[in-house]
């Protein structure tokens, strides 16, 4: 049971963004920010020169900011920040999912890039039909795979034959997540393959 | 795998979004609300004078003038000290050694991440269907964990690969003594693109 949840929360872990590149960014602005503001406080205690702005003259740039600036400009600096805000918000939020999948495993915690279930099940179906490379691409994403097939001019396409074969081979992924088969037959074919 | 407080991120970058959001709020409603520029002064002036006056109090010889002031700085190089110990707290957990036994008086056993590694490069090294595989080991919250990471070609089943996977782990639980938490991770990369599919038509 122990082991069941170990497994589990590496999987949710690998799964699942850190958040930790938007975070490096954001702690990183905030300390220079902090650094800065008390570097130019310790400055102008000593009545030395500014850096950049004393505080006396950042307290009054701040005071006259709406007087300087035209109301317009104003809100579209709101606008900008309350977007910047809400973006972050959304990340901090969000589910974070990656582009990738767990495996059934018995042992370990086994966790699949999308790009390599669907370069499988792409392969899966140009083997059930006969195709050549390149005439199958295939998407995963979120609860889906969807699988787009370029017959070849000339030739019947078995539909049913890829559809089982699709479905025997999702079936022994076994993923955490249920996906859904999407098999689409394009209607123009390829051509002298 | 690594020891990122996921937790503290997500309610850190909360609070700075809504900062942000509040920020934005105050900007809008400066720009268009046509009292809000007046307010905006107001509330500006009250703040300065009340931390004048402030400063005037619990007085200290020149340059820092007042407690206030270095109270000021302080709390600025604190927020820094803060920021500071968010950004040191991603990452990390990585771990040269995967397990360690200690006998007594006849000493200690350790046994290196490169060992396992060596063999699971030995164990994968004539399948085809692996292009590149890397073992590290990492500090979890369950003791040490190890981790398998292995390239596909493109076009294998990755329930192949997770069979293999399961395989060299067995061996390697067989080996140790006692079952490590592992995770695998069958992976795309640079490698993958250029390599063709295995089977012929």
């Amino acid at each position: 049971m122990k082991q069941d949840r170990v497994i589990r929360r590496m999987i949710r872990r690998d799964t699942h963004s850190s958040r930790s590149v938007p975070s490096v960014v954001v702690a990183s602005i905030l300390l220079v920010t902090f650094l800065w503001l008390a570097l130019e406080s310790v400055l102008w205690l000593l009545k030395d020169q500014p850096l950049l702005a004393s505080p006396a003259q950042l307290r009054q740039w701040l005071l006259d900011l709406p007087a300087n600036t035209i109301p317009a400009g104003m809100t579209a600096a709101g606008v900008g920040l309350g977007i910047l805000g809400l973006l972050i918000i959304g990340i901090a939020v969000g589910k974070g999912r990656r582009p990738r999948r767990a495996l059934a495993s018995d042992r370990t915690a086994t966790v699949v890039d999308d790009d390599v279930i669907a370069a499988a099940v792409s392969s899966k179906a140009r083997l059930a039909a006969g195709l050549a490379p390149g005439q199958v691409t295939t998407t995963v994403g979120g609860r889906s795979v969807r699988v787009q097939v370029r017959p070849t001019s000339g030739v019947p396409l078995n539909l049913e034959s890829i559809k089982t074969a699709l479905d025997g081979e999702l079936a022994t992924y076994a993923l955490d997540r249920p996906v859904k088969r999407n098999v689409r037959v394009l209607n123009e074919g390829a051509v002298g393959q | 795998m690594r020891r990122t407080n996921r937790a503290l991120n997500r309610i850190l970058l909360t609070l700075v979004g809504l900062a942000l959001l509040g920020t934005g709020a105050a900007l809008i409603a400066a720009g268009t609300l046509p009292g809000a520029a007046d307010t905006w002064r107001a509330i500006g002036s009250t703040v300065t004078d009340q931390a004048r006056t402030l400063s005037s109090t619990a007085l200290l010889p020149e340059p820092a003038r007042s407690w206030w002031l270095v109270a000021g700085v302080a709390v600025l190089l604190l927020g820094a000290i803060l920021s500071a110990a968010w950004l040191a707290s991603q990452g990390g957990g990585r771990t040269p050694r995967l397990a360690e036994q200690a006998d007594g008086i006849n000493g200690r056993t350790v046994v290196d991440v490169g060992l396992i590694s060596a063999a699971v490069h030995q164990a994968l090294n004539g399948n085809k269907n692996v292009l590149a595989a890397s073992v590290s080991a990492w500090e979890s919250r369950s003791g040490t964990a190890l981790r398998l990471r292995m390239q596909a070609r493109k076009g294998t089943s990755p329930r192949e690969l997770a069979d293999t996977a399961e395989e060299l782990i067995q061996g390697i639980d067989v080996w140790l003594g006692h079952p490590l938490p592992v995770l695998v991770r069958i992976t795309s990369g640079a490698r993958t693109r250029v390599s063709g599919s295995r089977r012929a038509r």
